[in-house]
């Protein structure tokens, strides 16, 4: 009876309108400054009426259109390449990350061995540092010290295929960043895929043990694909924050290897800041991470009525 | 198939010794029944049998080789789970075969032991399904079937029935006894029902604390019980204990005790001369009294009837008898009213004695 009445109060509906004005309405902003031109954006007259454009995206865009726009003398944004180094840096952070962490928190669940209350709850405190504490030390690691000698064997190798002076560093590229990513995501993901874990009734692994599966088959063919939603819960959350992350790709990545949040900043100067194409491309940059979600949610919900079943 | 012998196995988790060098030996096409209260040690028997658990001292020899230190996978067994332990991202016919496709077996053999199980618990319609959108029973058997695909010559069972509604169990009960004698193997079931143990097996070992109590039929346990354990765990209702002492009046041996006063036969009076003066626990079964107010003094009790709790065709009274309860199984006919002193007869073959102290039946 008193939920009816909180459905049917009116300040229930207000608060509602003021949570969805609340996310919405950034991304609405986004959304149709992007189809507007620089004045128009910054004069602020014209409201909700304007001649749509499609010119901020052009420029965006510049090097993966297959023409050329009369606006445009010189393609300075290579939002392509920046899209496929976000790409393959949080998909193959997301993939190792993933491996990994339901490894471990397997280990840590169902093995006994010293310290393992120890490691569990390190992990989650190492969660705690912030990134921005990492900057500096990882900065230099990978400038200086995890560096190939560009006169070693592998080093020179890698060096001759490439070119350019100097060691072969870990910064700059894009395996530098992805190590870094799998690092910070690790704990958050272990921590989740435990708790996923501990769920799996332990006789459905003696009963796999009895059916004849090794240690890997159990792992793998039972336990696997139980824990399946909270795999894509953790594919979420750390594809969410390879995607997003600015501030360690802005330090670690070079000029070819970096990634579309730093793209959208570079857009900034002390002369001018480009707020069309900025706007343009972070509509852009929200399209895969929206993608990703609506993939790996649907796991999330096959994933719960096979979860929903008592061993 | 396979014989199976325990050799002094003993388990302990870090100082605590939880079983106590068990010696046993499971012939060939044997449903052993392990049966005993919560914390016995019997699960934990079965789990080092399947290798679940290690072995820490003694060993176990399947056909005389020894086996403790095997993968449960190398050592020919199926198990049943008291959870069922179905894998839910499977469905019925996956479930069923995931050791034959683990094994590597071909696939028309595979899907012809599938269907062959099926049939044989009934379950062909429902190969399809995944278990959860199966009920306790059916799970049950997918459970079954699962084992029986393995064809193994050892079958384990963890108290599979003990999460069934009390009909269904009934049906399951009697479902395995008829699959028992179908496929020939050694079977090891684990229990604290002690009616399913009586009705499985072809022998039961009784466990308490860690130890093995008794082996024996069904039959053997319940007439001849070792101790005052065994005595009072097995039969529904339980026996009857008045404590007594055992005194010799003009040649004849009486066990008496508070408000009772009764005379031994020739076998039990010649075993219990023996122990003359001592103290003891005498143990009758409810169904070993007979309601019957002519009955011999020397040879009844007189009880006083408290409760009577009707079941049907039978009704069990609770009387007092001095200050102990007494059960009494008696025909529902019966003109028995409540806060009566009634006589009842005892079944002289149904006296047991047992040493008060050692509790060991005389």
């Amino acid at each position: 009876m008193s939920s009816q009445n909180t459905r049917t109060n009116p300040a229930f509906y207000a608060v509602i309108a003021l949570l969805v004005f609340m996310s919405v309405g950034p991304v609405i902003l986004m959304f149709m400054n992007s189809f507007k031109l620089d004045v128009d954006i910054i004069s602020g007259t014209s409201g909700l009426i304007f001649l749509p454009t499609i010119q901020n995206y052009e420029k965006a865009l510049c090097d993966v259109l297959w023409y050329e726009p009369d606006h445009i003398d010189f393609c300075s944004l290579k939002f392509g390449g920046a899209f496929i180094n976000s790409l393959i840096i949080a998909l193959v952070s997301t993939v190792l990350t993933l491996v990994i962490g339901c490894m471990s928190a397997y280990a840590l669940v169902r093995f006994r061995f010293m310290g393992r209350d120890t490691v569990s709850l390190t992990t989650l405190m190492v969660r705690m540092v912030p990134p921005a504490v990492l900057l500096v030390p990882v900065f230099g690691l990978w400038n200086n010290e995890f560096c190939l000698d560009r006169d070693g064997l592998i080093g020179g190798a890698i060096r001759d295929t490439f070119g350019g002076r100097g060691d072969v560093c870990l910064a700059g590229t894009h395996s530098g960043i992805i190590l870094i990513y799998v690092a910070m995501n690790l704990p958050f993901v272990i921590w989740i895929l435990q708790s996923f874990i501990v769920q799996v009734p332990r006789s459905l692994e003696e009963a796999a043990r009895v059916d004849g599966a090794g240690p890997f088959q159990v792992f793998f063919k039972v336990v696997l694909p139980l824990i399946k939603p909270g795999l894509a819960a953790a594919a979420i959350f750390t594809f969410r924050i390879a995607w997003n992350e600015y501030l360690l790709a802005s330090a670690l990545s070079d000029r070819d290897t970096k990634t579309v949040p730093i793209l959208i900043v570079n857009n900034m100067s002390e002369f001018n800041v480009e707020w069309g194409v900025i706007m343009a491309t972070g509509m852009l940059l929200a399209i895969p991470p929206i993608i990703f979600t609506l993939l790996a949610s649907r796991q999330i919900i096959t994933g719960m009525t096979a979860g929903a079943v008592k061993g | 198939m396979p014989t199976i012998r325990l050799e002094n196995l003993v388990k302990r988790y870090g100082n605590v010794e939880v079983l106590h060098g068990i010696e046993l030996e499971m012939a060939d096409n044997e449903f052993t029944v392990l049966v005993g209260p919560s914390g016995c040690g019997k699960s934990t028997t079965l789990r080092m049998i399947a290798g679940l658990e290690d072995v820490s001292e003694g060993e176990i020899y399947v056909d005389g080789k020894p086996v403790s230190h095997l993968e449960p996978k190398e050592r020919d067994l199926a198990m049943v789970f008291q959870d069922y332990a179905l894998y839910p991202h499977m469905n019925v016919a996956q479930n069923i075969s995931f050791a034959l496709r683990l094994a590597k077996r071909p696939k028309s053999e595979i899907n012809a032991k599938v269907r062959e199980v099926a049939d044989m618990v009934g379950l062909t319609e429902f190969l399809g399904r995944k278990p959860g959108a199966l009920s306790g029973g059916q799970r049950q058997r997918v459970a079954m079937a699962r084992a029986l695909a393995k064809d193994s010559g050892i079958f384990l069972f963890d108290e599979p029935l003990s999460n069934l509604d009390a009909k269904l169990r009934g049906q399951m009960r009697a479902e395995l006894a008829l699959m028992s004698q179908r496929v020939q193997k050694n079977m090891i079931y684990v229990t604290h029902d002690q009616i399913e143990a009586m009705t499985l097996a072809d022998r039961i070992v009784v466990m308490h604390g860690g130890h093995i109590q008794q082996q024996g039929t069904p039959e053997e346990l319940f007439k001849r019980p070792v101790n005052k354990f065994v005595a009072g765990f097995m039969g529904m209702p339980p026996m009857n204990f008045l404590d007594g002492q055992i005194e010799e009046q003009g040649g004849e041996i009486f066990v008496t005790g508070d408000g009772f006063k009764l005379k031994l036969d020739d076998a039990k009076a010649n075993t219990a001369r023996m122990h003359s003066d001592r103290a003891v626990t005498l143990g009758i079964r409810p169904s070993d009294l007979n309601f019957d107010n002519d009955a011999d003094p020397e040879r009844a009790l007189t009880l006083d009837v408290q409760v009577s709790e009707y079941v049907g065709a039978q009704s069990v009274l609770l009387c007092k008898c001095g200050g102990a309860q007494v059960m009494v199984e008696v025909n529902s006919e019966s003109p028995v009213a409540l806060g009566q002193r009634l006589t009842f007869g005892v079944n002289p073959r149904g006296i047991h004695l047992f040493d008060r102290t050692s509790e060991r039946a005389l």
